[in-house]
């Protein structure tokens, strides 16, 4: 079985947020849900300020802080499934302990007040136990894995879009949107990365794609040391998190 | 997910289903095609194709609706129901690629605040806090209304008084209706388009120089150095989607391609770019006559375009005249008048005085540009949307002349039209005698193309204005097709007095502040159930022309705007009707169109109407024309291998007067006497690109006001989609609303906080916001995105106090023009701020 990774180049990067949008979409999310996050920082004063960006997805650690946490043990990784972090979503109690212990706070409760009112929640209400019902819901559901529209009172988060990915062939290095016979099990985020700027590939062969740009543009993991291991890697000038700093 | 076999399946047994549906057709002539074809639908009726065409899961072709871009997209869709887009593979500006919009369109499909169905208002009074009394119709009903108000005008010998409004126009099948509709009832004012309230500045400056009156097309992918001006190049320049694809090659390929961004506030591109540097709002001209002022006096301009001095060497020094007998130029025209005139005072150090930025600083762009090849330099609606704008949008495009990167590798050139067959008939053949008589009889209402607005092509912005004050006449009716300028158009409250005076058509799918004021209410479908066509936007300049298929059934009961114009026109009296009997339908006019497939089949194969419909764009590569080291040259089948002469250059490529790239624009100086009295431009100095002081309304405030577009401003709807709100600035964390960014000492001055609610004060009066203090910009600058303020939007637009913090910034925009352009100077207002 592949070892999942996503690595994403931040030269390339232009911040636009389709990422968020087509995992949005594809994940049925509610607004300000965004397993896949872009975050934007500005530093620096005119006329020599910055502003910077990280597009954030699950880092779906080696060694997740979120599974070591969860008392029911409803966060688990899955090494048969590439090693990505799920949630079973009939044994998450919403209790949050996990978005707490998350270095990378990509993980999200989405049972509250919404962030846009009107609630969709409300405009479109849920049915056999969902959350809600999305107008366009897509077709794959798998609670055991996350996967779908959420029931009431659990945590959420990206899924590398298992339901594509899991169907992709055996043994392939890589998934590349640009290859035709691939593309329809790319995650959403890559699939639609305008420049280009995220690769996904199977991290335990040496040959894959990923691997070599690894290799070649000497990529890093966030908050590394944390000990987690993220199964993302960022490429490019850029790749970190600056310090939080409380407004004045 | 499905198979790609399943799929292949799935479309094969689709494209069965849509030949068997009498949709609705029409042509008219966008671009190349001058005259104009229509369609007719089923009127009154929705989509015929069976419910079980739709029930599986299926992919359609569309193009998005979102941008002007025109991206293709795969619709998919189960049991019915979209359920994801995706962009299409197979579509060159696309490439399976999407912007962040693009995603959403579900949402635009299944918004729950749509029109169900057509409307008559019963409410006579208008108002914003009116409720018009929406009352339910057929589309028999509707279309009987409008044609009887346009047959008793037309007989009453005020046929001009119908005007059609429209925003974005896709093609033939919907906004290329207009001319022939124009031409057979009788009417100047069908359509007024809202191009003087978009981009219009960029294209007289390339009409002023090259001749051609158009937006371009540009080789990115060869180009190793961009210069960009006010174009928010990956924020909202089009096609977006593509601009970030290239982004992507540009910035990872061998030699990178080096960027220098030009804007009046920190946002992506600017970050992105190598280099950036933040003009005063209006004088992006004095920086681009700086950097070609530092080209001549370097000797870094190209002489292979350009030409040189007779004697190899460079006579350009700071200050000092030339003698132009000196100078051989070659496809140019005027550079050494220029220089005289004008560049020889431009130095970096008169620019830094200007514009702010450090003459340093421009030394070393100029430098830059001057000596990397492929060097493009492009603008658009930023430094265009001041009263100087065609000067300042020529200066820039100056640079493209003096680096030689015209019809260049690398460099930016015209798109092509496409091989459309013609429409199902010549509207010439069916004039009555009202529609002769009226031709050419009256004005515009807008005085576009009057001695009042001589150069301009369109000015929507003028036409509430003229008609309130009922000069030239008052309008009667009007029609408005994915147009809002109620809202948009500067001093946008002028319009609610004329809408309350006409009758009012709206045709959006959804409500907003033209519906609010409308007495019928005829809603659109939206695009993803829509059958229409649309050649590209200005791209790569070879031609290409995409699709919308419905992906499923309307939902609603709606139509094709393209279906609106034909049956309306089917019960105009007299030989018109004839006419759109003939036009029939939207799908019969494609047909028509698609027929100029067969003898041009595309590089995708697509050769018919039906391949059209499967592949959805056709598309033919290559580009005819390139210029190489300052030869022409014209593909003759196998290569770029036939020279051009003079005369075909000047007939085809740069169409100016001398057939050459005009530093001294023969297209201005026939006008002379306008500019020099609408502008501080001397008579004998019209046509050089110069330094023209912008005129600021707001009269002493201090601050600048620009109101961008951002990467989430969906043609003016994203501002009712809840996904898109939460994302739309989120470089201050505007994730519920659009919020006024300041520069904190700016604000404190004023003893703003970080987080207050403000009053923004113009000539026209206030509107209100929450401030976010954002030490990047400019401290004279303030920005605030237009997308919120939406006061009949819907529900989300209206919500949590939306649609009054921040209020409508257009508003408080003043209804001032570039007198050359028309280009409404949206970012010329100065304004005050104070906390609330």
């Amino acid at each position: 079985m592949a070892k999942w990774g996503m690595v994403i180049d931040l030269d390339k990067c232009t911040g636009c947020q389709a990422c968020t949008t087509a995992c949005g979409m594809e994940n049925d999310t509610l607004p300000g849900e965004n397993w896949q996050d872009v975050l934007f920082y500005t530093e620096g004063e005119y006329p020599s300020g910055q502003m910077k960006w990280l597009p954030r997805p699950c880092m779906q650690c080696e060694d997740p802080s979120c599974v070591h946490v969860c008392p029911t043990r409803a966060t688990y990784k899955d090494p048969d499934a590439g090693g990505i972090v799920f949630i079973d979503w009939d044994k998450c109690i919403g209790c949050k302990y996990c978005m707490i212990a998350c270095p990378y706070g990509v993980r999200f409760f989405a049972d509250e007040a919404p962030l846009v009112e009107p609630d969709l929640k409300e405009i479109f209400p849920g049915s056999g136990g969902q959350l809600w019902d999305p107008p366009g819901q897509s077709p794959d559901q798998d609670r055991k894995r996350g996967i779908g529209v959420q029931p009431k009172g659990v945590v959420s988060k990206c899924t590398f879009c298992y339901h594509r990915v899991s169907k992709a062939p055996e043994g392939v290095p890589d998934l590349d949107e640009d290859d035709p016979e691939l593309v329809d099990y790319v995650p959403a985020c890559v699939r639609t990365c305008p420049p280009k700027a995220r690769f996904f590939g199977d991290l335990d062969n040496p040959e894959s794609n990923v691997n070599k740009l690894i290799a070649n543009k000497n990529g890093i993991r966030l908050k590394d040391h944390t000990g987690n291991r993220p199964q993302v890697c960022y490429l490019g000038a850029g790749a970190g998190i600056p310090a939080f700093q409380p407004k004045s | 997910m499905k198979a790609i076999l399943e799929k292949m399946l799935n479309r094969r047994r689709f494209l069965q289903a849509t030949g068997a549906t009498g949709a609705v057709a029409g042509v008219a002539g966008m671009g190349k095609l001058a005259g104009f074809t229509a369609a007719a639908g089923s009127a009154g009726v929705t989509s015929t194709a069976s419910a079980a065409t739709f029930a599986d899961a299926r992919m359609t072709k569309n193009i998005c609706h979102q941008c002007p871009a025109r991206c293709g997209i795969n619709v998919y869709t189960h049991n019915g129901r979209v359920t994801s887009i995706y962009g299409d593979p197979g579509n060159p500006i696309a490439n399976g690629k999407l912007c962040p919009k693009g995603h959403l369109g579900t949402y635009f499909l299944y918004d729950p605040d749509r029109f169900k169905g057509p409307m008559r208002r019963t409410n006579p009074q208008k108002g914003r806090n009116e409720d018009p009394g929406w009352e339910p119709i057929s589309w028999d009903e509707a279309y009987d209304e409008i044609a009887r108000r346009i047959n008793e005008l037309r007989e009453n010998g005020e046929a001009h008084k119908i005007a059609h409004f429209y925003g974005r126009g896709w093609g033939p099948s919907d906004a290329g209706l207009y001319g022939a509709f124009g031409q057979l009832v009788g009417t100047p004012n069908s359509a007024i388009g809202h191009a003087s309230m978009c981009a219009e500045g960029s294209k007289r400056a390339k009409a002023a120089t090259d001749g051609n009156n158009s937006y371009n097309a540009y080789d990115y992918k060869n180009a190793n150095y961009l210069l960009t001006f006010g174009a928010s190049f990956l924020e909202a320049f089009r096609p977006y989607n593509y601009l970030m694809q290239v982004w992507g090659h540009m910035r990872s390929k061998s030699p990178r391609t080096q960027v220098t961004a030009i804007d009046v506030r920190m946002n992506p591109t600017m970050a992105a770019a190598d280099r950036y540097l933040m003009v005063k709002p209006g004088t992006d001209g004095a920086l681009a006559l700086a950097i070609a002022h530092v080209m001549l006096t370097e000797g870094l301009w190209d002489r292979e375009f350009v030409g040189d001095f007779g004697d190899g060497g460079n006579r350009f020094r700071a200050g000092q005249t030339v003698s132009p007998h000196l100078f051989n130029e070659k496809w140019t025209r005027g550079l050494v008048e220029w220089w005289n005139a004008e560049l020889k005072d431009r130095t970096p150090e008169w620019a830094e005085g200007i514009t702010s930025i450090p003459a340093g600083d421009i030394v070393k762009t100029a430098r830059e540009f001057g000596t990397t090849r492929p060097a493009m330099a492009i603008f658009e609606r930023g430094p265009t949307s001041h009263t100087n704008g065609v000067y300042n949008g020529m200066a820039i495009h100056a640079l493209n002349a003096l680096s030689g990167s015209m019809f260049a590798e690398g460099g930016l050139f015209y798109q092509m039209g496409p091989s459309y067959g013609s429409g199902p008939a010549d509207a010439d053949d069916y004039m009555d005698d009202i529609a002769r008589d009226m031709a050419g009889k009256h004005p515009r209402i807008d005085m576009a193309g009057t001695e009042r607005w001589p150069f301009a092509g369109t000015m929507m912005q003028e036409t509430a204005r003229n008609h309130n004050a009922g000069d030239p006449y008052k309008l009667k009716m009007a029609m408005f097709y994915t147009t809002n300028p109620i809202w948009t158009a500067p001093d946008a409250p002028e319009w609610e007095k004329m809408m309350s005076e006409i009758f009012v058509v709206d045709t959006s799918p959804y409500p907003g502040e033209t519906a609010k004021f409308a007495d019928l209410i005829l809603p659109e479908s939206t695009y993803l159930e829509r059958l229409q066509d649309s050649p590209t936007y200005p791209f790569e300049g070879w031609p290409m022309t995409a699709l919308r298929v419905p992906a499923v059934e309307k939902l609603y009961d709606t139509t094709e705007f393209g279906n609106m114009m034909i049956e309306i026109g089917k019960r105009i009296n007299g030989p018109t009707g004839d006419y759109y009997r003939q036009i029939d339908s939207v799908e019969n006019l494609l047909r028509h169109l698609a027929r100029g497939f067969e003898d041009d089949p595309g590089d995708n194969g697509v050769d018919s109407y039906e391949s059209w419909v499967e592949k959805g764009v056709w598309y033919k590569k290559p580009y005819h024309w390139k210029q190489h080291r300052g030869v022409f040259l014209e593909w003759d089948g196998q290569g770029y291998n036939r020279e051009m002469s003079e005369e075909e250059v000047g007939e085809k490529l740069l169409r100016t007067q001398s057939g050459k790239f005009e530093f001294k624009s023969s297209h201005l100086e026939e006008k002379a006497d306008y500019i020099t009295q609408h502008l501080a431009v001397e008579r004998d100095r019209v046509g050089f690109p110069q330094w023209v002081a912008p005129e600021h309304t707001g009269g002493n405030r201090d601050l600048y006001f620009v109101t961008p577009k951002t990467p989430m401003t969906a043609e003016g709807r994203s501002g009712n989609i809840p996904h898109a709100i939460a994302l739309q600035q989120p470089s201050v964390g505007g994730n519920d609303r659009t919020y006024v960014e300041m520069h904190p000492s700016t604000a404190r001055e004023r003893g703003i906080r970080d987080g207050d609610r403000v009053r923004i004060t113009a000539d026209l009066g206030t509107i209100e916001g929450y401030v976010r203090y954002m030490p990047q910009s400019r401290p004279d600058t303030i920005v605030l995105p237009y997308e919120h303020g939406h006061w009949a939007q819907g529900r989300w637009a209206e919500a949590q106090e939306r649609s009054v913090a921040p209020g409508n910034p257009n508003e408080i925009t003043a209804n001032v023009s570039d007198p050359i352009s028309g280009l409404a100077a949206y970012y010329t207002g100065k304004v005050d701020v104070e906390r609330v």
